[in-house]
Order: structure tokens, then sequence, then C-alpha cells
């Protein structure tokens, strides 16, 4: 409809050049036997890959309109996963020393060319909720173990959750950052209890939530006020039933000393010798003198809990524990709708409704097959959706801000950026005010529920990624993205090998006329979204400038950069 | 201001309703104009700094029993953690602390600790014992039994940091008393443009007001888009860039960052055009994360008179508090970094003239449980903190100190020290000095009468 809008306003303004390109298009757009699952058109096909990947490609459009939504998910699904920290170590075998810089690295590589996007995506959105981060933990001097850390979330991304809530646990990263590795049993002597960190902030950020919540995520009271999850009682059973955890290669007989619990000999092989962190990539493992094994433990009581009122006997050890106590929370039911909220806020939209919501949870809760916590199937729902699917009304205001990261990564997916080596050394953004596993906090870069003051509060609508976007980062995002355009450009003569280029000339090759420029670059970035009014002023702002080999190479630049720091496209519909 | 000014700006900042967060810029600049008063700059400045201590401040390892019962029942709590009495910088207050116990400051704070102790001229630095957030005076045995209601969410960081900066502990939006502040002072200023809150901190619930929005600001200024900026050669984009900034916009989150991109377009502007003006400060700050911070903030307090700012309310911030572990390492890292920074910073107050003018305080989602997990603490409630400024009452540790004997009777369970003094009256008391009428208190503070005394006493009169 908006190709037709737009020739008609363009008639009125009298460009008529672009008439017979904009015919051209429409045929192409019709000239595949759809599925009838579709996408219809392209600009639908580029608004799901906006949503599953970290951003459409014109050969990506194309090849989701010609094999359907169904068999690029199927594919997605059976897609080798692309892992990060193999990369690592490549680089390491090349004799590089690796820093955290380099796991960025990483992660741009995968985002930027790893054929399992979908995965890859649901990775990072996994990372915002199971948060851990080089801020914090003494985690800044090991990026391969936090590569590690985000294998798991991408070999996880489409498994089951409880599996992966075990890995997470059980990894000597979360160990570190929430500090339950080497959490142990009270000692009165000592004046020593469990620590509660990791017990609170599983309960709180990884599973169920503050309070008690239906299926479609709205929240349960009881005279008029929300009903906790758990108490203080819960936090100090679960800080019992995460005791006794240290690394894999430790001697973990009974009978050791506390100096050994305390100073673990780091392994067999000793450092500088390849191998020597080998136990920060292995899962921490039980020992049982240090666990609480006394004592029953309050863990949560629901509806329909295993364990009577939700106490674990005494006497348990250290793995038998965790797992009931991981069993209780994965069955607590609000980790259906918890989940639920969480993909579709990082994939779709920060407001979407209840019955959406309750949807997407329902597959968590059931893939089906009666399995439950299946995140492909989560996956699936969350993006098939008919409130994923329909591009929503502006009153609606439903869809969201898009995070740095994301602009960042569509800008160079749509333009295809590359450095002559292939590698992608972006080490140095402080300006986006994100790096994947990188949040100032474990409660990631922005809270889900986050309202500005203003209109935003008045009008109840969250706006996570709003809580990072204050008066500098703002600028200083539409000022980095910027740079990436007007200077790291294919051809400039300034550029280094190492630098990471956009390559402007497909846009070029459409840059004398300026209807085919911005359909071309309002397909890519907002999936042909944009309103007439948006449209019109760059058209006519694009006629004024030379039609020259430089006036063409900045009439791209301008439509790229003005539609990245324009509010339409700030808001992902 | 005229009382009946005053009287409008306080029901202003109470209408938190749809009609002001929609006019909220139309009735500013409407106010500014026919109910501000501009009057001499220098004579009537007046300025809160909040510093931020994110993750939990430990103070019950900042501000230390050196001896007495108050020694033995530390000792016993924090066992491996307890900062020797001898390693500590000994405290000599005017007036005897609540429990009548010698106190020290931990040894990373020597800049702080000659602050407080200093009697050359009135001393700078209080502490003010045991504030957190409440909804009532609770006894161990009220809360224990659940007999007297207590803010949803304790210890949990997300919560507890919400209560902390908001004008009470049961409010439900997300407002701070900062902003409460700001939405009645905010007209003095001549300026009706830049916001009177700014933080350097990013975003924060403390400065967030019904119609004040605050403005943030970076380490090095503000942060402006050189493809767009006010220069000849940009003109054509920049009118572009503008026409689709300032579009109608159909979708809400479309309208709000607009709304951010031109504040920040049209405040950046400003602060950097008076930034560039400025005389450097003779007051050199350490190079850290709060200490950048607090720079910006002296540096903007120097050019309040081009920016023509009369009352000001900013906020900064150091993150790495919630030691759960490695504590004694931490912390004192923590703590330095804190000692440095405030204490350059109030002597860039006084090298402007301003140290009657601007008061700094701590906030922090809670205090530490006195009880420990080996090497860290946990969660807990209430906690100590820094007041410090010439108009503070110096020398003194205000309020009531609580006993910190495991299982005693200020141990609300497991370690967590119930307050023995409301986040309300703290900032009511700073609020106070900062020129909220008596009357007018408990608009902007709805439960301060539960408590006894609304002021702690810690601030010179107003």
């Amino acid at each position: 409809m908006f190709v037709i809008l737009r020739r008609a306003m363009l008639l009125a303004f009298g460009l008529l050049a672009c008439q017979a390109a904009m015919a051209g298009e429409r045929l192409f757009d019709s000239g595949f036997d759809h599925r009838n699952e579709g996408p219809y058109s392209e600009g639908d096909a580029s608004r799901f890959l906006t949503q599953a990947t970290f951003g459409p490609t014109l050969a990506e459009i194309a090849r989701l309109r010609s094999i359907g939504y169904n068999t690029w998910l199927s594919e997605q699904a059976a897609a080798t996963p692309s892992l990060h920290r193999p990369y690592l170590e490549n680089l390491a075998a090349q004799g590089s020393d690796i820093y955290q810089n380099h796991r960025h690295e990483a992660w741009w590589q995968r985002a930027m060319t790893a054929p399992d996007q979908l995965r890859q995506r649901v990775a990072f959105a996994l990372s915002e909720l199971l948060v851990v981060s080089d801020q914090g933990g003494g985690l800044e001097g090991q990026p391969i173990a936090l590569a590690n850390y985000y294998d798991i979330l991408v070999n996880g991304a489409f498994g089951n959750y409880r599996q992966l809530l075990e890995q997470v646990t059980l990894s000597p990263v979360m160990g570190h950052y929430l500090s339950m590795f080497k959490n142990r049993k009270p000692d009165p002597a000592e004046g020593i209890r469990p620590d509660e960190n990791y017990a609170r902030e599983i309960m709180q950020l990884f599973s169920v939530g503050l309070e008690r919540l239906n299926m479609d995520g709205t929240v349960i009271t009881a005279g008029g006020q929300p009903v906790p999850t758990y108490t203080q009682d819960t936090i100090r059973g679960f800080a019992h039933v995460f005791t006794g955890w240290n690394w894999a290669n430790c001697p973990n007989t009974d009978g050791g000393n506390w100096w050994e619990w305390e100073w673990c000999p780091s392994g067999p092989v000793d450092w500088p010798n390849a191998g020597w962190d080998a136990y920060w990539l292995q899962p921490m493992a039980p020992w049982q003198t240090y666990h609480a094994s006394e004592g029953s433990k309050q863990l949560l009581d629901y509806p329909g809990v295993t364990l009577a009122g939700g106490v674990l006997a005494a006497g348990g050890t250290a793995q038998s524990d965790l797992q009931a106590a991981l069993d209780n929370l994965f069955r607590h039911p609000n980790v259906a709708p918890f989940v639920a909220r969480h993909l579709i806020k990082r994939l779709v939209s920060s407001n979407p409704s209840p019955a959406y919501v309750g949807r997407v949870a329902a597959a968590f809760a059931n893939n089906g097959l009666g399995v439950r916590g299946d995140l492909g199937a989560t996956v699936r729902a969350v993006l098939m959706d008919s409130e994923a699917r329909t591009l929503p009304t502006l009153a609606s205001n439903r869809g969201k801000l898009r995070e740095p990261l994301l602009r960042l990564s569509q800008l160079w997916r749509a333009l295809d950026a590359r450095a002559d080596d292939g590698r992608y050394r972006e080490w140095w953004n402080g300006w986006l005010g994100q790096n994947p596993l990188s949040s100032p906090t474990v409660f990631n870069f922005f809270l889900p529920d986050y309202r500005p003051p203003g209109e935003l509060s008045t009008l109840g609508l969250d706006a996570p990624e709003f809580q990072i976007t204050t008066d500098t980062t703002v600028a200083s995002v539409a000022s980095g993205l910027g740079a990436k355009v007007y200077w790291a450009w294919r051809g400039n003569s300034g550029s280094s090998p190492e630098d990471i280029l956009v390559d402007l000339a497909p846009g070029i090759a459409l840059a004398a006329d300026p209807a085919r420029l911005v359909d071309r670059y309002d397909l890519l970035f907002m999936g042909r979204t944009m309103s007439p009014s948006m449209y019109t002023t760059l058209v006519t702002y694009l006629a004024t400038l030379p039609n020259t080999a430089s006036g063409r190479r900045e009439r791209v630049q301008d439509t790229v950069w003005l539609i990245q720091s324009s509010p339409e496209y700030a808001i992902e519909r | 201001m005229k009382r009946r000014q005053f009287i409008e700006r306080a029901l202003c900042a109470t209408a938190g309703s749809a009609l002001f967060g929609a006019f909220a810029g139309k009735l500013s600049i409407a106010h500014a104009a026919t109910l501000a008063e501009p009057r001499l700059l220098g004579d009537d400045y007046r300025a809160l700094v909040c510093v931020y201590l994110y993750g939990g401040n430990d103070a019950f390892n900042m501000l230390v029993p050196r001896s007495g019962t108050a020694r033995t029942d530390y000792a016993a709590a924090r066992g491996a953690l307890a900062l020797p009495a001898a390693s500590l910088l000994a405290l000599n207050p005017g007036t005897a602390p609540s429990d009548g116990s010698a106190y020290g400051f931990a040894p990373a704070m020597p800049q702080l600790a000659a602050l407080f102790n200093r009697t050359t001229t009135p001393s700078p630095l209080a502490v003010v014992a045991n504030v957190g957030p409440l909804l009532y005076p609770v006894t161990k045995a009220q809360y224990q039994a659940g007999s007297v209601p207590v803010p949803s969410q304790l210890f949990s960081h997300s919560d507890q940091s919400v209560t902390w900066q908001q004008p009470s502990a049961d409010m439900l939006a997300r407002r701070g008393w900062g902003g409460r502040l700001a939405d009645m002072f905010h007209a003095t200023n001549p300026n009706p443009n830049l916001s009177m809150n700014i933080s350097v901190d990013g975003e924060n619930v403390f400065q967030a007001g019904n119609e004040v929005v605050p403005y943030f600001v970076g380490q090095s200024g503000a942060e402006s888009i050189p493809f767009v900026d006010d220069q000849p050669w940009n003109a054509a984009r920049r009118a572009v860039f503008t026409a689709l900034r300032d579009a109608p916009q159909g979708h809400a989150l479309q309208r709000q960052y607009a709304a951010v991109m031109r504040r920040s377009m049209n405040n950046g502007a400003q602060i950097n055009a008076a930034l560039d003006g400025e005389t450097p400060l003779a007051t050199t700050f350490p190079d850290t994360h709060l200490g950048r911070q607090l720079a910006m903030v002296a540096r903007l307090m120097h050019v309040r008179g081009p920016l023509q700012m009369q009352r000001q309310i900013f906020f900064v911030g150091l993150g790495g508090f919630d030691t759960h572990d490695n504590q004694l390492a931490d912390q004192a890292e923590q703590l330095a970094e804190l000692d440095g920074a405030l204490a350059a910073f109030y002597a860039a107050t006084v090298e402007l003239g301003l140290d009657q003018a601007v008061t700094t305080f701590t906030a922090s989602e809670f205090g530490r449980t006195t009880s420990i997990n080996g090497d860290g603490t946990d969660h807990g409630w209430g906690s100590h903190h820094l007041v410090l400024g010439g108009a503070v009452n110096g020398r003194r540790i205000h309020g009531i100190l609580p006993s910190l004997a495991t299982e005693g009777p200020d141990d609300a369970d497991w370690g967590q020290i119930i307050p023995t003094a409301s986040v309300d009256q703290y900032a009511a008391t700073l609020a106070r000095w900062y020129g909220v009428p008596p009357g007018e208190m408990t608009t902007v503070f709805p439960n301060l009468g539960r408590f006894n005394g609304a002021d702690l006493g810690f601030m010179a009169p107003s």
C-alpha cells in the first residue's frame, strides 16, 4: 500500500523518474510463489528478520520469501551452533593474547556472519536474562570462560530451560559472578552462614520473579496487594542448598581441610602451560563436606508443588539438593510467563498484550508433546504469534526501542560491513553504552518494567531500553552510527586494513534516483514501514544534493544515517 | 519565592496526572515567565548532591566501633571480616554518639576522617546513623510478628534502591524526592530550559519528578552530534534531521525518543557553551569514576551564572558495593575512591565560595548483614550515611546507633539491622535545609508524621 501511496506522492512532487523502477520492484515483489504462511511481502520478511536475526539483508529477505517462515525456522533449528569460545581459542593458537575485546570481536563475528542467526539472537536475549558480566565477579580477566558461558546459551537457545538453569548454576562463571562458588555450610564457631546472593537472584531474576503471576503475566493479588513469590525463609533455604561447590579439579574427597577448600590447587597442569585454566570451562563439582546437608530447607511453595509445603527434607547431598531445588524452581507456575515475557520483550515488543504472553507461556508450559520448558517451541511461539507477525498500528504503541547493539548490527549487516581480513575489531565502542555480557549489574542494562517519567509513565507503558537512552547516549549512539557511515566506508582513502568498512556501492548504484534509494533502506532498516511524510522529506532533501559521484555517495550516507537517527526508526514496530 | 507561589508549586508537584505529563514543557516555561523572579546570583545558590553507592554499602564496616560493648558485639558478629580496632581512623565527635562508644572510620578514609575531626573551622562532615526505608517505626518483636507494615520486597536490590530514592517507601510511581523538590523549585531558576536536576551517572529514580525530568550529562560535558552541529556545512542535513525529529509522531515511544533527542541537543549546546567559557578550577580531582563525575558537578556549579541556575540537584554514583565476597579488599578500594572524590569535591565548593550552599549526601539501597558468609556479607536493611557541606552540623554521629549484637534487639533476623531512622526523616532534614517550609513538608513526604522527629538535626537552620 505504501508503494502505491508513495507513487501518488511522488507524482505530486513531480519526481516521475522513479515510476518505472518502483513498478519493477513490485513485479519482483510478486514474482514468487508464496507459501501460505508468508511472508507476503518483502517488508514483512524484513520485519521478521529484524526480530529473528541481527538484521535483514537483501539476500535473506529474498530467501525467506522463497522458502517461507516454517522452512526458515526449521533450517535455523537444525543449523549447527556457531560457538564463541573456539573463535578465541583459534586466535590464541595464532599467538594472540586474549582479552574481553576479543570476546566482543567473537560476538560481532557471529552476529555478522553466522548462518545460525536465530540461535545467536536468542542466545543474546538469554544473555540479558541469565546475566553474568565482565564488569563484576572478578571475571574481567576470564574472556575465554565468559565465551564458554555464552556458548552454554548458544547451545541451549532451543533446548530445555531446566537444563539451561542447571548448566548456568554450575558454571564457575556464574559461581563467581553471584558467589555460589565455594559457598559453604554454616559454621557457628566462625559465625558463618551461607551466602544468599545466588539464592536470591536465581529466583528474582532467572525464574519466578518477586510476585505471583497468572499465565498471561498479570500479577496475582490478594486484598489488593501483589502476592509475593517467596520470603526471606525461602532465600535461606536455597542459600543452604547452594553450598558445597568448588572447582571440578579439586580433590573433592571427604576429610579435606579448610585450606584445601579455600586454596584448591589449580589442577594437574600449572600456569603457563596450555590448559592451566581448564577448570573455568567445566561445571563446578560438589564437595560434600562443605554442603549444608543438615536441616530441612524451605523452598518455593505454590499450588501443585511436589515437595509438601515446599520443604526439602534434611540429609541430601550437594547434588541431590541442587536437583531438587532446581526442579522446585522450574515447576513453579511463574516460570512460563516469566520467560515468555522476557523473550517477547527482547525480540518483539515492550508491551505485549496479556493474551500474547499467555499464548507463549502456554507453549513454554507444554510444547505440544507434554514437555515443559522447550525454548525452541517458546521462541517459535514468540515469533509466529499474530501479534508479532501483524504490523502494529502507531496508536497501539506496541513495538520497542531498538537496543544500541542491535542498531549497529543492523547497519553493518544491511551494508555488508567487513574488514579486509574478515575480523571485527569493534573494541572501543563505549559510545554504544552496551556490550555483550558487560552490563553494570546482574539487573542487565535495563529493567524489564522501566518507565521513564512523563507520557510513558502516564500511559503505563514499559520502555526498558529507555533506561540507557539518556541525553548523553542518545547523542553518542547517533554520533557513533554516523561515524560508521560517513567515515568508515569501503574506498575511503583514510581507512586501514583492520577497519570495519560499510559498502556504499549498492546504494550509490541507486542514488541517482532518490526515491529508489530511500525505498531500499526503508526496506532494510524499517521493513517498509516509513511514514509517507518521512519518505517525502528524505526524497525531497536528497534531490537537492548534486547527482555527482561524491554527491551520490553523500545521498547514500545521509539516507542511512537520517533513517538510523530518526524517531520512526528508533522504535521498531 | 512568595508563599502563594510556593503553594502553587507544591500543588503542582503532587499532581502526577496525565495533564501534567502532557503539558509539562509548556507549564514550566509559562511559570518561569510569569512567576519566577530573577534574583542576583551568588547570594542565593543552593544545591544538593546525591552520591549513590550502588550495591548496598557495608557501612557497618565504614563506621566501626573501637571499644566497649559495641566493639565486642561487632567483633563477634563480623568474625573474620571485623576491621581491627587499631587499624581504624579514630573519630572525635564533639557530642558523644547515642551509645557512648568510640568509633572510627575504615582505614581507607583518611581525608574524610580529617574533615570529620576538623576543629580549626567548623567540621563539614557528619554521619547519620542507621537509616533505611520504613513505613512506620518498627521493633524487632513487631517485625518478626508481622504486626507493623514494612516496605515490600525488603533486601532486594531493585526494589530497595527505588524505595530509598522515593519520598515514601510505599509510593507506587517511580518518582524521587529530588524530583519532587525540583517540581517545587525549578521556577526559581531564571533559565527555564535547562533542567534543575542533572545526573552525571545516568538514569535514576531520585531525580525524577512529576514535572521536572532530569538531564543527563557525561563526565566530560554534554555529548554533541558532529553531523548536525550548528555549523554552516551541516545546515541542510541539520534541517532534515530536525524536521524528522520534530515531526508529529503517532507512537508514544517515538515521541519519547524525539523528546530525549531534542532535550539532549538543546541542553547540550547550552552546557557546552557555558563550559567552554569556564576558567578552570584550581582544585584537582582524583581520576576515578566518582572523581570525574564530581569534577563535572563542580564545573557545572562554576558556570551556574551563564547557565542562570540558582537551585540545582545533582546525582553521581559509584558501583561495586555488593560485597558478597572478597569484601575486605573490594570495599577498601571503593571507600578509598569515595574518600578521595568527596574530599576533592568539598575543597572545590570552598574554592567556589559555595561550601555553605552545597550539601552532599550518600544513599545506598541497604546496609549489609552483620553476619557473614565467609568472605562477604549479604543484603541488609539499615545503614549509616555521610553528609558533607558547610551547612552540616559536622563532627557528630547523628541519630541512634543500633546494637550490632547477633540476635540482638536491632537484628531483624540473621544480621539484617532494623533502621533507627527512616529515609523519610533523612530526606526531610535535607529538604528543610534546601528550603521546603515546615507546612509543606508532608506534601512531599506523606509518611513523615509517622516518625518521631521529622528533623534529624544534622543540618544548620535553613
